[in-house]
């Protein structure tokens, strides 16, 4: 753990005592509020993904409006794991998440490094670039970039899905690594630069540790961008049906079985589940990252 | 073959694009599925699936006769209609197409016109099927004077409807649309959380039966130009009384967006007292719910005031691809499917109708009471959509189903939304945009 | 692993320019290219993956590119004819352009002040509670954009859907209702699943920027006697000015190109002419109509519109020089 995460943490122990001390005396309406607010919050965040969860064991999903599941039933995940295909469609996803992950954050870095730590020509187009890339609407590339990856001889292959999505991770990673990496005091650097170190050496042992909970961040970012991507697999992947990842295995399945509600929330709930316990287990390392870019903003 | 040796040449430009990048872990998404079949090489085939029953059984088996005849493996792939056209366009792009694919026959002129699809008129004569091919879909697979879509089924809609329901209100099956809307009204009042008669807004093939029905017609050719004709005062007639039913409530608000296969999953479920329906659905209604075997039966669309409103014979050809590059085992593909003993297995199991004429006359005269309304729908009530090339481009952009969705979501009467849609169409179809 | 070698190779200075000095001349050589050695690899994936794609759509976008084109690669240029037909379209006028434009002012506004909100109510919040709402959020978060949109789509079904029952059993309308025809209504579903999807990453951006916040500077207020409100607008906000940009720059971008989130809601893949929007038409009439040249050319739009919105964020909320 970075210095920043813990001086986030040490930051929350103090509202939390604050505020708890008249909470026992009598209830404010100030109180009252914010429970209300609270419980709200969580209504909205929380309810589709409990009704997701509710329709999937659920074997007569939308016959009644009941809040449990009134007929339970694991069928519709095993109906769903096997003749759905979904196993395969979520390696298939995994594999193009981590390897996206692992190649955007790398060069990410090194970018943002390079417009982090120095002043040289073209540095401000090179940002404004990377800015304008973002914009681009997506399925507006679908056929340019169709057509690329066919000269790449990529189509059909999850390789060429990784590449796609390394791109349109990389824009969005450099511009945040910057911040963090910006965030790192230079008296570090120059503390090692004393010490005999190289700049390899001063890369490795000074800045990589710093800046891993922006790294964290942006891996998130990278992540979430190919497990949910679409547009791309559906037209990069054409027929390669066991090359499928979860967004578009979840759209042919429900091409398939357009009313068979329970299945396909069962279907949702498979997908989602693993990036939910993802992102709840790298919370704590994510909300440290964005301290550190935001101590410099 | 060849598409194997194109996938691994692919792989290895992969990992060479990626070394270059300094990225060698990362290569090892290529995996190419798929092995290739031995020494008789392997054929890539494309099946529509929708709502007609799964396909599944009946291609193991063909595989496997295939397999003997020609050594060859056979690779078939199911796509669902929804996606298909979008599909065959990209791999077209990309030069990945299947070598041999099941295409619907308003897009084989549009798919030859892009240069995909080799022509199979010397096939089709070195195998003396020529005369017994089905006129219509033959017409319809022929582009600029040359066949590129082997007829393999035809399919029609017509009337199902829920004979429980039936019994329990004390109706018969209707005769005329006076008789519908009667039907209708016991069906609500008997069932009021049922539909009593689906109107779907996303399914433009059940839509014409009753433009046709009123007199209407969807487009005329005068010359050389398309006139759409949906705004005309009988058209308007036929579809105010079809969108009138779900205006009375006898449909659901649900339906407004629904596509066929919304359809066949709410009549499965025994939701549907009527609806207009495929003659390849009673197989897949059985298939989705066992329940209802037995519970439902067929008549043809009844006309305005009796007899038989017309209905879009729709249909499939097996088509061959540029890029097969065994094209005799490909035809030894098309003509397995096309004729004999898997033709008529095909039929009798999907429920479509055999795109040979001596295999269809058979058909026809089936009395199987869910065979024969429909063969009689096929033979007296049979209508084709505009015959042109560029009526793909109508249905791509959904001309019919907006119309039918405004007007079913009340956004604009009938009056305003056909004639919105007849100007599109005829703009379409005129090859404007 | 060629950009491997120049990160671990041994060379000196070169960072912030006068900061340390005195390095050999032979190693400054290296020195002046090591912030493009860096950038390479990053920069040939965007060039060969988004810059050139970006130059072929303009390209695309003055052709009349077919299904024939593409798979012969020849060019057939039109000039401007599709921008011309783009530009004078009825459709474009009353019905693509507000559909963007509108929903997503809607939806930055919404997503922003919502999730600003939030991170406030989480700053204020205990341990136990803090970690309970920042782990729900982080569920609304993780659910991917084409689940969540299903789940939206099945909360709302006319006919089976839980909202429709709930409004029935209440007695507060007699019919079900199909919530994805009218346009108005469409696209508050649409705007409840983006706001769902994208207020967690405002929020936790938001609550770390507050964290950050010098807790002096708050003190010093309160003793000068400004209430909560004008603490949180004269003190906090200020501080955050970069957070808030970036957050929404990135909304903004996000929210005009919203595509999966209305194609696949019912009749949002071009059967409900009402819905669409620039991204959603551009596809339709590149995939369904064959039409490439006409699609890249609404695609050419879109991002000039953004590029327009993002010129203007960045003249007034960033200063050069914080780039």
């Amino acid at each position: 753990m970075s210095a920043p995460t813990t001086s986030a943490a040490r930051a929350s122990t103090r509202p939390a005592a604050a505020s708890r001390r008249p909470a026992r005396r009598a209830l404010r309406p100030g109180q009252v509020g914010k429970g209300l607010a609270v419980a709200g919050l969580l209504f909205f965040t929380l309810f589709p993904a409990y009704w997701m969860l509710v329709s999937a064991l659920d074997a007569k999903a939308g016959a009644s409006t009941s809040f449990v599941p009134a007929d339970f039933t694991l069928d519709n995940f095993r109906f769903v794991l096997t003749d759905g295909g979904f196993a395969t469609f979520l390696r298939n996803s995994l594999l193009v998440a981590l390897a996206t992950v692992l190649v955007s954050s790398f060069l990410a870095l090194l970018a943002s490094v390079a417009v982090a730590r120095f002043r040289f020509r073209l540095r401000t187009q090179v940002l404004l670039l990377v800015l304008v890339v973002q914009m681009v609407p997506l399925e507006a590339l679908v056929i340019p970039l169709f057509v690329q990856v066919r000269d790449l001889g990529l189509l059909g292959q999850l390789s060429g899905l990784i590449v796609v999505y390394v791109a349109l991770a990389l824009p969005f990673g450099i511009w945040m690594l910057r911040g963090f990496v910006a965030a790192v005091p230079v008296e570090l650097e120059e503390a090692a630069y004393l010490d005999g170190a190289s700049w390899g050496r001063m890369f490795r042992s000074i800045l990589l540790p710093l800046v891993a909970p922006g790294l964290v961040a942006t891996s998130i970012f990278s992540f979430i961008t190919a497990w949910n991507e679409f547009v791309f697999a559906l037209t990069l992947l054409g027929g390669e049906e066991q090359n499928y990842t979860v967004a578009i295995g979840l759209r042919s399945f429900f091409g398939q079985h357009s009313n068979d509600w329970g299945s396909i929330m069962a279907a949702s709930t498979i997908i989602t589940v693993p990036v939910m316990v993802f992102f709840i287990l790298v919370q704590r390392r994510l909300a440290g990252g964005l301290t550190a870019g935001a101590v410099k903003g | 073959m060849r598409r194997q040796m194109f996938g691994r040449t692919k792989t290895a430009v992969a990992t060479g694009a990626l070394l270059a990048l300094g990225l060698a872990a990362c290569s090892s998404g290529g995996s190419d599925g798929g092995d290739d079949g031995g020494e008789g090489g392997t054929l890539d085939v494309w099946i529509m699936q929708g709502t007609n029953p799964s396909g599944e059984k009946f291609f193991d088996e063909v595989g496997k006769a295939f397999k003997e005849e020609t050594g060859a493996t056979l690779n078939v792939e199911f796509v669902e209609w929804g996606d298909a056209h979008d599909r065959f366009v990209t791999s077209i792009a990309g030069g990945t197409t299947p070598d041999v694919a099941e295409t619907g026959t308003t897009w084989t002129p549009e798919f030859a016109d892009a240069g995909a699809l080799a022509p199979l008129d010397d096939y089709v004569s070195e195998a003396g099927l020529d005369g017994d091919l089905v006129e219509g879909l033959a017409e319809a697979g022929t582009y600029d004077g040359a066949l590129y879509g082997m007829p393999w089924y035809a399919g029609v809609r017509s009337f199902v409807y829920n004979t429980e329901m039936f019994d329990k209100a004390g109706i018969e099956p209707p005769t005329t649309w006076a008789e519908i809307e009667s039907a209708a009204k016991a069906l609500k009042k008997e069932f009021p959380d049922k539909i009593a008669v689906a109107v779907p807004g996303d399914a433009e093939f059940t839509v014409y039966p009753w433009v046709w029905g009123a007199g209407g017609e969807v487009a005329t050719l005068d010359g050389d130009t398309w006139t759409s004709q949906l705004d005309s005062p009988e058209s308007q007639a036929g579809l105010e009384f079809w969108t009138g039913l779900a205006a009375d409530g006898y449909s659901s608000a649900g339906a407004t967006t629904w596509r066929e296969t919304d359809v066949l999953d709410s009549f499965a479920q025994g939701d549907v007292g009527m609806a207009v329906m495929g003659s390849w659905t009673p197989g897949a209604i059985v298939e989705a719910n066992a329940d209802m075997e037995g519970k439902f039966a067929a008549v043809p669309i009844p006309g305005q005031d009796g007899g038989i409103a017309p209905s879009v014979l729709g249909g499939s050809h097996l088509s061959m691809f540029n890029t097969a590059d065994d094209k005799d085992l490909a035809f030894e593909f098309i003509e397995m499917m096309t004729t004999g003993e898997f033709a008529s297995k095909w039929g009798e199991q999907s429920g479509y109708f055999p795109g040979q004429k001596s295999l269809l006359e058979e058909a026809t005269s089936s009395t199987d009471p869910l065979v024969a309304p429909f063969a009689q729908q096929f033979v007296e009530g049979g209508a084709s959509v505009p015959v042109s090339p560029n009526f793909g481009a109508v249905q791509a952009k959904l001309t019919t189903s907006t119309m039918m969705q405004s007007i079913l979501s009340g956004d604009q009467d009938v009056a305003t939304a056909s004639k919105a849609a007849a100007e599109e169409m005829t703009s379409l179809l005129n090859g404007g945009s | 692993m060629s950009s491997t070698t120049t990160v671990t190779a041994p060379t000196g200075s070169g960072h912030q320019p006068g900061s340390v000095g005195g390095r050999l001349a032979r190693k400054s050589v290296l020195a002046r290219w090591r912030p493009w050695l860096l950038l390479a690899p990053a920069l040939l994936v965007l060039a060969v993956l988004l810059l050139w794609p970006l130059i072929r759509m303009g390209m695309f976008s003055l052709q009349d590119y077919g299904l024939p084109e593409i798979v012969s690669g020849e060019a057939n240029w039109i000039g401007l004819g599709n921008y011309t037909e783009a530009l004078t379209s009825e459709q474009l006028r009353t019905v693509v352009l507000p559909n963007t434009v509108l929903f997503a002012i809607a939806s930055v506004v919404c997503t922003v002040v919502f999730g600003t909100a939030v991170a406030v109510l989480l700053a204020s919040l205990g341990r136990v509670w803090r970690v309970i709402v920042s782990s729900s959020i982080m569920a609304a978060w993780a659910m991917p954009a084409v689940t969540g949109t299903y789940v939206w789509v099945w909360i709302f079904d006319a006919d089976r859907g839980v909202f429709n029952h709930v409004l029935q059993s209440l007695g507060l309308q007699d019919q079900p209702v199909n919530w994805f025809t009218d346009r108005w209504s469409f696209y508050a579903i649409v705007l409840l699943n983006i706001v769902h999807h994208g207020f967690p990453f405002v929020a936790v951006t938001v609550l770390a920027g507050l964290l950050g916040v010098p807790k002096e500077l708050l003190e010093a207020a309160e003793i000068d006697g400004a209430g909560p409100w004008r603490r949180f607008f004269s003190v906090t906000v200020p501080q955050l000015r970069q957070v808030f940009a970036v957050v929404v720059i990135l909304s903004t971008i996000w929210d005009f190109k919203v595509f999966a989130q209305v194609y696949l809601m019912p009749g949002g893949a071009g059967s409900n002419r009402e819905v669409l929007n620039l991204g959603v038409w551009s596809y339709v009439e590149s995939f369904g109509q064959n039409r490439y040249g006409f699609g890249s050319a609404i695609a050419v739009l879109l991002t000039v519109l953004l590029l327009l919105v993002t010129v203007v964020y960045v003249r007034t909320i960033l200063k050069e020089e914080e780039l």
